[in-house]
């Protein structure tokens, strides 16, 4: 093997390397694209796990997408035009929305919040060491039982 | 607080999860409920070749109501609804109305062979091979059929087989 041989064999080599290094970084970008997308035709997955075929076109979208130097978010935007928001599986963090992400944290802190209080309403309803003195009644009934014995 | 409300508002909180979580299970992940986002917007231009060779685009059909009929020669419903649209064609189209089909995820024989066996006439062309007209339409399903206007606007989209009544409601208006 000569001279110009060897280093035409490295540099193809080095631009394999390349080649597969950029298609594997493509397909895991349209794999954590395609997960925060809905399966328009089974909803209850993501386009990353359908294999329907409106999901494969959909990942054969995001793939050309990424190619033409589009970002993540002008991707979702883009499916988001065409199919409403429904098509995002994790709701958008604005407007009535907020409220879907809020709500849970919110009902957990009123929880906590409502049982500390209960529990220092009790701590200071809780009968003190002190006995209260006997009222007349009681006092006549103890004798009375006393004198029984 | 006192400890009737107390109890009123836990049961108010858990009540409110429970139906919301009922509606989202059972009502609100239902396709035909969720309004299709192109309603009311531009039809979204295309252009496409037809089974019989025929360059066409929705660009030329400008001033005439179209039915954009989007199917598959393996979906059930779309064998429901390929006579009634068909029917529907003959009937409208020589008064001004445009149909057309476009068959996706499909093999271009299957395509064919369901062309013929249900004497299907209109304008019928396949999508390209990553669906580019189905998914700007944002398809969910076929068959799934959308009420283009005289203006270009899309006027309704209707999620599985489409009834003659529809097309004949939407076409009659606009060819008043």
């Amino acid at each position: 093997m000569n001279f110009k041989t060897k280093y035409l064999l490295i540099i193809v080599s080095v631009c394999f390397s390349l080649h597969s290094l950029y298609a594997d970084d493509l397909e895991k970008r349209v794999r954590e694209i395609s997960h925060k997308l809905r399966c328009p035709t089974c909803q209850a997955m993501s386009v990353k796990d359908s294999d329907a075929g409106l999901s494969l076109n959909m990942k054969q979208r995001i793939r050309e997408l990424i190619q033409e130097g589009k970002t993540e978010a002008e991707i979702l935007q883009f499916f988001e035009e065409r199919y409403g928001e429904w098509i995002l599986r994790s709701p958008k963090k604005e407007g009535f929305n907020l409220v879907l992400w809020l709500l849970p944290g919110l009902i957990t802190i009123i929880a906590v919040f409502l049982l500390i209080l209960s529990i220092l309403r009790r701590s200071k309803q809780a009968p003190s060491d002190e006995l209260s003195p006997l009222s007349d009644k009681e006092q006549h009934q103890i004798e009375e039982d006393l004198d029984k014995i | 607080m006192n400890r009737k409300l107390a109890i009123f508002l836990g049961f108010f909180v858990i009540a409110a999860v429970l139906i919301t979580m009922g509606y989202g299970l059972f009502f609100a992940s239902d396709p035909n409920e969720i309004p299709s986002a192109q309603i009311g917007k531009v039809a979204k231009q295309f252009a496409a070749t037809t089974f019989e060779g025929e360059k066409i685009s929705l660009q030329q059909f400008r001033g005439r109501p179209v039915i954009l009929n989007f199917w598959a020669s393996w979906c059930i419903s779309c064998r429901h609804e390929a006579r009634i649209v068909e029917a529907a064609h003959q009937k409208f189209t020589p008064l001004g109305a445009v149909f057309i089909g476009i068959a996706i995820n499909d093999t271009r024989e299957a395509s064919l062979g369901f062309i013929r066996r249900y004497g299907k006439t209109y304008l019928l062309a396949p999508d390209d091979l990553t669906g580019t007209i189905s998914l700007d339409y944002g398809v969910t399903a076929v068959p799934e059929t959308f009420l283009i206007d005289k203006n270009g606007m899309i006027s309704n989209k209707v999620l599985g087989a489409i009834s003659k009544k529809t097309i004949t409601d939407f076409l009659e208006q606009q060819l008043k």
